[in-house]
C-alpha cells in the first residue's frame, strides 16, 4: 500500500515537470586542481550521463527535476552535488586513500578514526605493494611506531620477526595475531623442508587494501587469549560503485648478495694455514698443497660463486574491479617468480582473489570471498639460515666461507670432487676427511621444496532491519595444505650416508570460524552516542599430516620419492585439533564527539588449556580537548588544529604455540627391536592457563598549522606475568620434556613518538614526510624458582643467549677476554675471578693448556677447582640483543608527474653475537677472514691483535668452541630500506590511449646501510623468531640488495 | 512489513543453532599417544611400557651406539679421522667440556633410563602388579632394576672417579629410585661412587632372583635380561670394584669349571665356533647375553651420528675413527689368520674395523651389551689375580677364546711364566676380542691406568685432568647441589 502511494506520488511529481530540462557545466578537478580526464558525471538515480574530456571539462544536460550530480573518476572517492540553481559546477575529487583513512578497521567492524580511543595504527596496503617481498609484513619495518620487523636471511619467504611494542612472551609466539579480512590467519614457517614457507605468502601484498595495526588492550582484547601481541588487520581490497576499472602492476627485479666475508686466496691460505701447522708439534702430518686446474693455473676457488648468483624476479598482479548501487566486486590474480640470492632458492605464487558484496534488499545484504593461492618454496639444499640449521653440515651460508680456497668443487676430469659425503681433500694430506660437503653436488642434484596450497574463504549476511540494529553471521575457513618435498642425492653430502634419500609428507590445516554479531547503534538527546556490538565465535582447527621417508635409492637415474628404494619409514605424522569457544561484546560511547569511553570484553575457552575459561577486557578513554570552549577561550585553537589525549588499560592474553595436548602427560609408542613399546615421553600440566599481558596505554596526539604537522606520543606499558615456560628440570630427573608451568613474569614498556609533516604542497610540488621512533624497555622480572635462567642454545649446539630476570631477553651471555699476550700470543681469558689465564691449544710438556702465567708452567686451577676455562663458570650477561630504539623515516616527493619515495629505518642500543666470525677464525683447516693476515699474532710483541698465534687445531683460542665477548658487535644500524622513483604519464597522453594511469618506476632496497657491524648484516637472525635467541648469526646466508623496475597501469 | 519478520526469524533460527557450540571439542583426547592416568591399566600396556625402558637403554645416546663407541675412542686403539666434536673427537682426545656433546647426551640419555625404570617400579607398586598378576610382575620388576642398575654402572665409568681410587670413596652420582614425573626433583647432591655401587649390586641381586631362567626365543633371550644376564653384569661390576672374589663367585655360577665351558642353568651360554656369526644376522647366538635390537624402521636403531657402522666402517659408515696402526692391530701375538683379523681392512690407504659392523644405512646391527667370552675373561683375570698364580682355570678360559679364532696359537700354563704375564695376555685378549665393544674404557679406569697417547692425543694420567669427564654443565646449571668432576 505504502509502495503505491509513493510510485502514484512521483508519477504525479515527474509529469508535473515533464519537459523541463537544463545544462550544466563545469571542470572535474583533484584536491590539487589537477584535471581528472574520463571521470563519470551522472544524473543521480538515472542512467543519463557523460564523461569528462582531458581537460577535465563536461557539459551535461539534465531534468529539471534531477536533484543530484554524481561524479566519480578511478580512485577518486565519488562525489554528489545537490543541484540547486546553479548552471556551474566544478567538484574537487578526493582520492580514495584519504576518504579510506577515516575509517579504521577495528576487530569485528569498522570505527571512525577520530573515534578510536585505542592505540591503533593504519598503515595503506600500497606500501607494501610493488616490493621485491614475499610477504607483506616484510615490508612493514619502519611504517608504523612500535612496530619491529627484522628480517632474519637471504632466504626467500623466510617470516621476519614481527614484534608490536617489544617482545612479549618468553616460549609461546610473540608473533602478532594477523586477522585477514576477520578471520585469524596462520602464521610462521609452514614447510618442513630447507626453502622456508611463511604461511603469509599466500596473501599477494597488491590486494591489500589496509594494514591496520591495534597495539594496546582497548583496541586488541577483542581478541582476548590472543591479543598479547598486538592484533593486525589485514583488509584485501573491495569493488567501487562504478565502471569496471582494471588495473595492472608488474615489476621485474635484480638481486645480489651484499656483505660477504673477505677471505683468504689460494696462496694466502697456504701459506697462513702451513705456519699454523708448523705450529703444532702434533699436527705435523698435515700438508697443504696446491694443486693446477685443468687451466694449468692452481685452484684459487671462490666458493661464495658457486653459492650465490643474481636472481631475476618478476611478478604481475591483474584486478578489475567495480559494481553497481547494488552489488561490488573486486577481482583479482597474480602470479610472481622470485630468485633468492642462493642459488636454487626460489618463491613462485599464483594467487586469484574474488570479493563480492551484494545489498539484496533495503535490509539484507550477503557476500564473500574467495581466494585461492598456490606457493612454491624452492631450495636445493639447506642454507643454515633457518631456525635450528645454523651447524648443517651442508648449510650453505657456512659453506661459502669455510671451505678452502686450494680445493676445486670438481676435479680435472669435471667429475665432482668429492670423498664419501664430504668434499674431497686430497691435497690436504693428514686430514682424511674435511667432514663439511660440496655445495655443488647437492645444488646440482638435490631438492628440498615446499609447496602451498591455500584456501580462504568466507561468506556472510547481513540484516538491517532497522537503522540501529545490525545482524551478521559470517562463516570463514582457511585451509592450508602443505606438500614438502625433500631428495638427496647419494653422491654425496647429506644423501651419502643414506645411499639416497627422499622424504615427503603431505599435511592439511584447517580453519573453520562461525561469527555472530549484533550492533546496536543509537543517539539520544542529540549529543549522546552509543555503539554496542555483542558477538558470539567459535573457531575449530585441526591439523593432519602423513608421509613417507624412504633410503637406499635403487637406481641412480631415480630422484622421486615414488621411485625404488630398499627402506621405507614413515614420516611427517601430525595429528592435533583445538577449539576456541567465545563470547564478546564491545561498547562505544561519545558525547558530542568530544568525550569518548570505550569498552571491550572477550570471553575464550580453549581445548589446549588445563583451565579453559578466560575473561579478558579493555577499557579505554579519549578527550578531543580542542572542542572544549576554554581551549578555543584561550586562543589555543590558534595554534594547534586539533588536540586530543586518551588513555587505555586492560588485560588480554597469549595462547600462541600452546600444544594441542600440552595439559596432558603422555607416553608415546615406539619400538624395542620391532616390538610394541609405551614410552613416557612428554610430561604435561593439567593446571596451564594462558599468559596474562596488563597493558597500560597513555598518549595524546595534536595538529599545528591545519594538521600541515601532526604529532602523536604514547606511552605504554605490558606487563606480562604466567608466562608459560618449559622448565627445564636436572637432567638427572631423567623427564623427558621440560615441563610446562604459568611462572615468569616481564615488561615492557616504552614510548612511541610519530611525526607527519607536509612541509610543502602547491600544484607542482609535494613533499609528505613521516618519521617514528619507538624507545623500548624490555625486562625479565621473574623466572621459576630453581630456573635462575634460561639458556637458548642456537641449533643445540652452541649457547650464547640467557635470559634472567634483571635483564632484557636473550641476552648475551659470553667468556670475556683481555686480547691476545702480546710475548706469546696466546689468548688471554678472564675468569670469574677477573683474573688473567692464558691459553694455548697445543701444550709443550711441562706447560698447561690453561696457565695463570703467560709462559703456560703454572696450571690454572679455578675457584671452584676446574682446571680450564669454560662457559659456565666463567661466562657473564655481556650484552642485549633487544633494541632500544627502532622506527623508520618515510619521504614521499612529488613533482608534476615525479614521484620519490625514501625510507630509511633504523634499530639501535643492541648487539649482535656474531659466531661466524669464530669460525672465520677457527684455526683448523677452516678458510679465514683476510684480517688474519694483519690482526692474528705472529711474533713476541705483537700488541693489540684481535687473534691469538694460528696453531693448527685451535678452535678454542678465537671463539668456535665456546662463545666469546671478541664475536660480540654493536649491531645499531640505519638502512636504506627502500627508494622508489616513479613517473606516471600526463593524463593527456593517456586519454588518448583509453588508459587512466600510467606509472612507471624503478626502486632498490637495501641499498645502503650504515652500520660498524662486521659481519654482512646486523639485520639478522639465526634462530628465526625464537624470543630468547635474538641478536645471534651464526653461519647464516647474508642478506639481498634488490633494483626493481616496475609497471602501474589503470584501464 | 512481512519481509522484515521473516527476516527475523531467519535470524532467531540463527541464533538458536549458536548454542550448537560443540563443547566437548573442549576437552580432546590425544589420539596418538597414552595419558599418564591409564598408563598401567591394560597388561599389553604394562608389557609395552617394560619394554620401553630397553627402548631407552638403547638410545643412540647411550648403549645403542655413542657409550659403546666412548668406551673404545677413550683407548689407545682407534684414531679420529674427522675432527668432529659431534661425533666425539674431543671423547677421543680426552678433552671434552663440561658441554661437550658427549658429556651432556650420556647423562641425560642414562637418566632418563633411570627415570623411566623408576617411572615404572612406581607404577607397578602402585597397582600395575594386580594388573600383570604376581609372576609376571616380578620378572618385570627385575627387568627394570638390572636397567637401572645398568645405567648406574655406565654413568660411572665415565663421570667419577674409579672405585679404585679410593675405594669408592669419591665423589659418584646423584642417586635417584623414585619415579619424576613432574616438577620440583632438579637438586640432588652426588652420592659416593661405593655408594652408587652398592645399589648396583642391590638392584643385580634383586634382579636375579626375579628374573626368568629363559624366554621361549632366542631373540628374548638376547635382547631381554634373564637370570643369567644379572649375573654376567654382576662379574663385570665386580671386576670394576677389584673384588675378585666376588667376580668368581657369579661366574661359577655360569661358567662350567673346565672346556667346554658353558652354562649349567638358565640359558645356555657358550662361545660360538665362529665369532663372526655373533655379529650376524640374526645376532641371536647363546653367546650374546644382552644385545640391543635394531630394526630398519626408524626410531628403532640409534639414528643419525650414533652408530656403531657409521663410526667404526669405512665402507658403509663414514670412519669417523681407523684402527691406530700402533694400537692392538700392531701385536705380533695376534696372528694374521686369527679370525678377528677379518674384522679389519684397509679402506683409503687406512685399517678400519669394517667387519665387525656391517650394515649400512640406516645401521641396523645389533649393539653388544654383554658376552658370554668376557664372563669367560672376567672369571679368568679374577684366578690368576685372587691366586697370584697361573691359574690353570684361567688359562683354559683364555685358551677357549683365542682358539677358537686361532687354532694355531693355544695357551697351557707353560705359555706364562709369571701370574702377571697371564694378567696381561688376558687384558690384552680382552682388547683383540672386544675391540669396538666399548670395553677398553671400563679396564683401564677399574685399573687406574694412565689412558695411553695415540694420534696427536696426549696420554692421561689418573691424576690428569681429562681423565674422567666433567660433570654436565646443564646439571651443574640446574642442579644446585652438584659438583663438577
Amino acid at each position: 500500500m505504502r509502495k503505491l502511494l509513493a510510485l502514484l506520488t512521483a508519477f504525479l511529481f515527474f509529469t508535473g515537470q515533464l519537459f523541463a530540462q537544463k545544462t550544466i557545466t563545469g571542470k572535474v578537478t583533484d584536491e590539487k586542481g589537477n584535471p581528472i580526464p574520463n571521470a563519470s558525471v551522472m544524473v543521480k538515480g538515472t542512467n543519463t550521463g557523460t564523461v569528462s574530456k582531458s581537460d577535465g571539462s563536461y557539459s551535461i544536460t539534465v531534468p529539471a527535476n534531477a536533484k543530484a550530480l554524481v561524479f566519480s573518476a578511478v580512485d577518486m572517492s565519488p562525489l554528489e552535488v545537490v543541484l540547486g540553481s546553479q548552471t556551474t559546477i566544478s567538484p574537487s575529487l578526493k582520492p580514495v586513500e584519504s576518504v579510506l583513512a577515516e575509517v579504521v578497521v577495528v576487530g569485528y567492524g569498522t570505527q571512525k578514526k577520530k573515534e578510536v580511543t585505542g592505540s591503533l595504527t593504519t598503515v595503506k596496503g600500497g606500501v607494501t605493494a610493488d616490493k621485491p617481498v614475499q610477504t607483506f609484513e616484510q615490508a612493514l619495518g619502519g611504517r608504523a611506531a612500535g612496530v619491529q620487523v627484522t628480517i632474519p636471511n637471504g632466504v626467500l619467504n623466510s617470516p621476519p620477526v614481527f614484534r608490536i611494542r617489544g617482545t612479549n612472551s618468553i616460549s609461546l609466539s610473540s608473533y602478532p595475531l594477523i586477522v585477514v579480512d576477520g578471520i585469524p590467519s596462520y602464521t610462521g614457517d609452514f614447510s618442513s623442508t630447507a626453502a622456508s614457507g611463511n604461511a603469509l605468502g599466500s596473501i599477494n601484498p597488491n590486494d591489500i587494501e589496509s594494514i591496520d595495526i591495534a597495539k594496546d588492550a582497548a583496541s586488541t582484547a577483542i581478541y582476548g587469549s590472543r591479543a598479547a601481541n598486538g592484533v593486525v588487520f589485514i583488509t584485501t581490497k573491495k569493488g567501487k560503485n562504478g565502471k569496471a576499472r582494471v588495473s595492472y602492476n608488474g615489476w621485474v627485479s635484480f638481486t645480489n648478495v651484499f656483505g660477504l666475508p673477505d677471505l683468504l686466496n689460494a696462496s694466502e691460505y697456504l701459506s697462513f694455514k702451513t705456519s699454523a701447522v708448523a705450529n703444532n708439534p702434533t699436527a705435523s702430518s698435515i700438508v697443504y698443497s696446491s694443486v693446477n686446474g685443468p687451466d694449468g693455473q692452481p685452484t684459487d676457488t671462490k666458493w661464495s660463486d658457486y653459492i650465490y648468483r643474481q636472481g631475476f624476479s618478476h611478478s604481475h598482479s591483474l584486478n578489475v574491479s567495480g559494481g553497481s548501487d547494488n552489488t561490488t566486486y573486486y577481482f583479482s590474480a597474480g602470479y610472481t617468480d622470485q630468485e633468492g640470492i642462493l642459488k636454487k632458492n626460489d618463491f613462485k605464487r599464483m594467487n586469484t582473489l574474488l570479493n563480492v558484496d551484494s545489498r539484496v534488499s533495503k535490509i539484507f545484504s550477503v557476500g564473500g570471498k574467495l581466494a585461492y593461492s598456490n606457493e612454491k618454496n624452492l631450495a636445493a639444499t639447506t642454507s643454515g639460515s633457518l631456525n635450528g640449521s645454523a651447524f648443517n653440515t651442508g648449510g650453505l651460508g657456512r659453506l661459502a666461507f669455510v671451505l678452502p680456497p686450494i680445493i676445486s668443487p670438481y676435479k680435472n676430469d669435471g667429475t665432482y670432487n668429492i670423498n664419501g659425503a664430504a668434499i674431497g681433500s686430497a691435497n690436504i694430506a693428514g686430514i682424511s676427511s674435511l667432514s663439511y660437503y660440496n655445495p655443488v653436488v647437492p645444488l646440482d642434484l638435490s631438492r628440498s621444496n615446499s609447496e602451498n596450497n591455500r584456501i580462504q574463504a568466507n561468506a556472510y549476511a547481513q540484516l538491517k532491519p532497522f537503522n540501529w540494529l545490525t545482524l551478521k553471521t559470517a562463516y570463514g575457513i582457511d585451509y592450508l595444505l602443505v606438500d614438502n618435498d625433500i631428495f638427496w642425492t647419494p653422491v654425496s653430502a647429506d644423501g651419502y650416508s643414506f645411499n639416497g634419500y627422499a622424504w615427503a609428507g603431505a599435511e592439511k590445516y584447517k580453519t573453520s570460524l562461525w561469527t555472530n554479531t549484533a550492533q546496536f547503534e543509537y543517539s539520544f538527546l542529540q549529543k549522546h552516542n552509543v555503539n554496542l556490538l555483542v558477538g558470539n565465535e567459535q573457531q575449530r582447527r585441526t591439523s593432519s599430516g602423513y608421509g613417507i621417508q624412504r633410503q637406499g635409492l635403487s637406481d641412480l637415474a631415480y630422484n622421486v620419492v615414488q621411485a625404488g628404494f630398499t627402506t621405507n619409514n614413515p614420516a611427517d605424522l601430525v595429528l592435533g585439533e583445538n577449539y576456541l569457544l567465545s563470547t564478546f561484546g564491545r561498547l562505544n560511547y561519545n558525547y558530542a564527539g568530544k568525550y569518548f569511553l570505550s569498552g571491550n570484553v572477550r570471553q575464550d575457552e580453549y581445548s589446549a588449556l588445563g583451565v579453559k575459561k578466560g575473561t579478558f577486557w579493555g577499557a579505554s578513554a579519549g578527550w578531543e580537548i580542542n572542542k572544549e570552549n576554554f581551549w578555543a577561550s584561550a586562543g589555543l585553537n590558534n595554534v594547534f588544529s586539533s588536540f586530543r589525549i586518551r588513555g587505555s588499560y586492560g588485560k588480554v592474553g597469549n595462547i600462541g604455540g600452546i600444544g594441542d595436548y600440552t595439559p596432558y602427560s603422555t607416553f608415546g609408542s615406539g619400538l624395542y627391536g620391532g616390538s610394541a613399546t609405551l614410552a613416557f615421553s612428554s610430561v604435561g600440566n593439567d593446571k596451564l592457563q594462558w599468559e596474562t599481558s596488563k597493558k597500560t596505554d597513555i598518549g595524546f596526539s595534536f595538529g599545528l598549522f591545519r594538521d600541515r604537522l601532526t604529532a602523536e606520543f604514547a606511552y605504554y606499558k605490558n606487563d606480562i606475568d604466567g608466562l608459560i615456560l618449559n622448565v627445564q628440570q636436572s637432567p638427572s630427573t631423567g623427564l623427558p620434556s621440560s615441563p610446562p608451568q604459568n611462572i615468569g613474569s616481564m615488561y615492557n614498556k616504552g614510548v612511541e613518538l610519530t611525526l607527519n609533516a607536509t612541509p610543502i604542497s602547491n600544484k607542482d610540488f609535494n613533499w609528505t614526510s613521516s618519521f617514528n621512533i619507538t624507545f623500548n624497555k624490555n625486562e625479565v622480572t621473574s623466572l621459576a624458582p630453581g630456573l635462575p635462567y634460561i639458556l637458548t642454545s642456537t641449533s643445540g649446539l652452541e649457547t650464547v643467549s640467557r635470559t634472567e630476570p634483571g635483564y632484557s631477553l636473550g641476552y648475551l651471555w659470553v667468556i670475556r677476554t683481555n686480547g691476545v699476550d702480546p710475548s706469546t700470543g696466546k689468548r688471554v681469558f678472564v675468569n670469574s675471578a677477573n683474573t688473567n689465564v692464558y691459553y694455548q691449544y697445543y701444550a709443550p710438556t711441562g706447560t698447561y693448556n690453561y696457565s695463570t702465567q703467560p709462559d703456560g708452567t703454572v696450571r690454572y686451577i679455578s675457584p671452584t677447582n676446574a682446571t680450564a676455562i669454560s662457559q659456565a663458570a666463567d661466562a657473564v650477561m655481556y650484552a642485549n640483543t633487544q633494541p632500544k630504539q627502532y622506527g623508520g623515516w618515510d619521504n614521499t616527493f612529488r613533482y608534476k608527474n615525479f614521484d620519490l619515495n625514501v625510507l630509511a629505518t633504523y634499530q639501535l642500543g643492541f648487539y649482535v653475537y656474531y659466531g661466524s666470525n669464530a669460525g672465520l677464525h677457527d684455526q683448523r683447516w677452516w678458510n679465514n677472514d683476510r684480517d688474519v693476515l694483519t690482526q692474528a699474532w705472529s711474533k713476541p710483541g705483537d700488541a693489540n691483535k684481535l687473534y691469538a698465534r694460528p696453531v693448527y687445531g685451535d678452535n678454542v683460542s678465537n671463539g668456535s668452541a665456546m662463545p666469546m665477548d671478541i664475536n660480540v658487535f654493536k649491531g645499531d644500524f640505519v638502512k636504506l630500506r627502500s627508494i622508489s622513483i616513479g613517473y606516471s604519464l600526463p593524463k593527456e597522453i593517456l586519454g588518448k590511449a583509453k588508459i587512466s594511469s600510467l606509472r612507471l618506476y624503478v626502486s632498490g632496497q637495501n641499498l645502503a646501510i650504515i652500520s660498524k657491524y662486521p659481519g654482512p648484516d646486523p639485520e639478522v637472525s639465526s634462530n628465526g623468531n625464537t624470543t630468547t635467541g635474538q641478536g645471534v648469526d651464526r653461519n647464516t646466508a647474508a642478506n639481498a640488495r634488490t633494483i626493481l623496475i616496475g609497471l602501474n597501469v589503470g584501464f | 512489513m512481512k519481509l522484515v519478520y521473516k527476516y527475523i526469524l531467519l535470524a532467531g533460527v540463527g541464533m538458536v543453532s549458536l548454542n550448537s557450540c560443540k563443547r566437548e571439542l573442549l576437552n580432546p583426547v590425544p589420539q596418538t599417544s597414552i595419558t599418564d592416568a591409564s598408563a598401567f591399566s591394560t597388561v599389553s600396556r604394562i608389557q609395552s611400557q617394560l619394554l620401553s625402558l630397553y627402548g631407552a637403554m638403547k638410545g643412540g645416546g647411550y648403549y645403542g651406539g655413542r657409550f659403546v663407541i666412548y668406551g673404545d675412542i677413550r683407548g689407545e686403539d682407534f684414531l679420529n679421522e674427522t675432527s668432529n666434536l659431534v661425533t666425539g673427537s674431543d671423547v677421543w682426545a680426552l678433552n671434552p667440556t663440561n658441554s661437550a656433546t658427549a658429556v651432556l647426551g650420556l647423562w641425560s640419555q642414562a637418566y632418563y633410563t633411570i627415570n623411566v625404570c623408576n617411572v615404572f617400579l612406581d607404577g607397578m607398586a602402585a597397582g600395575g602388579s594386580n594388573v600383570v598378576g604376581a609372576a609376571l610382575a616380578a620378572n618385570y620388576i627385575a627387568e627394570a632394576k638390572l636397567i637401572r642398575a645398568i645405567a648406574y654402572y655406565s654413568l660411572l665409568q665415565h663421570y667419577a672417579r674409579p672405585y679404585a681410587d679410593g675405594a669408592g670413596s669419591k665423589p659418584g652420582l646423584p642417586l635417584r629410585l623414585t619415579g619424576i614425573k613432574g616438577t620440583g626433583a632438579s637438586d640432588m647432591a652426588r652420592s659416593t661412587v661405593a655408594e652408587i655401587y652398592t645399589q648396583i649390586l642391590k638392584d643385580l641381586n634383586e634382579a636375579e632372583t626375579g628374573l626368568p631362567l629363559t624366554y621361549s626365543t632366542a631373540a628374548n633371550n638376547t635382547t631381554r635380561a634373564h637370570r643369567n644376564t644379572a649375573i654376567a653384569f654382576k662379574t663385570r661390576v665386580y671386576l670394576s670394584m677389584q673384588q675378585y672374589a666376588n667376580v668368581i663367585t657369579e661366574a661359577n655360577k655360569i661358567v662350567s669349571a673346565a672346556a667346554p665351558f658353558t652354562s649349567a642353568t638358565g640359558v645356555t651360554h657358550a662361545l660360538q665356533a665362529d665369532i663372526t656369526n655373533v655379529f650376524k644376522t640374526p645376532y641371536t647366538t647363546s653367546e650374546s647375553i644382552l644385545s640391543m635390537p635394531m630394526t630398519s624402521t626408524s626410531g628403532d636403531n640409534p639414528g643419525t651420528q650414533n652408530q656403531l657402522a657409521y663410526y667404526y666402517s669405512k665402507v658403509v659408515g663414514t670412519g669417523e675413527y681407523s684402527l691406530n696402526p700402533a694400537g692392538i692391530i700392531a701385536d705380533a701375538g695376534w696372528t694374521a689368520t686369527d679370525k678377528r683379523r677379518t674384522f679389519i681392512s684397509v679402506t683409503s690407504g687406512k685399517p678400519f674395523l669394517n667387519g665387525k659392523y656391517t650394515v649400512g644405512s640406516p645401521y641396523t646391527d645389533w649393539a653388544p651389551v654383554i658376552r658370554y667370552a668376557e664372563v669367560m675373561l672376567n672369571l679368568a683375570e679374577a684366578k690368576v689375580r685372587t691366586t697370584n698364580t697361573v691359574d690353570a682355570q684361567a688359562v683354559a678360559l683364555l685358551n677357549a677364546v683365542r682358539n677358537r679364532s686361532d687354532a694355531t696359537t693355544t695357551f697351557t700354563v707353560a705359555s706364562f711364566a709369571t701370574a702377571a704375564d697371564l694378567i696381561n695376555a688376558i687384558l690384552k685378549e680382552r682388547r683383540i676380542e672386544f675391540l669396538g665393544e666399548g670395553l677398553r674404557n671400563n679396564d683401564l679406569m677399574r685399573l687406574l691406568q694412565t689412558i695411553p697417547a695415540k694420534g696427536t692425543a696426549q696420554s692421561k694420567s689418573p691424576t690428569d685432568v681429562g681423565y674422567i669427564w666433567p660433570i654436565s654443565a646443564t646439571e651443574l646449571n640446574l642442579n644446585t647441589l652438584m659438583t663438577d668432576n
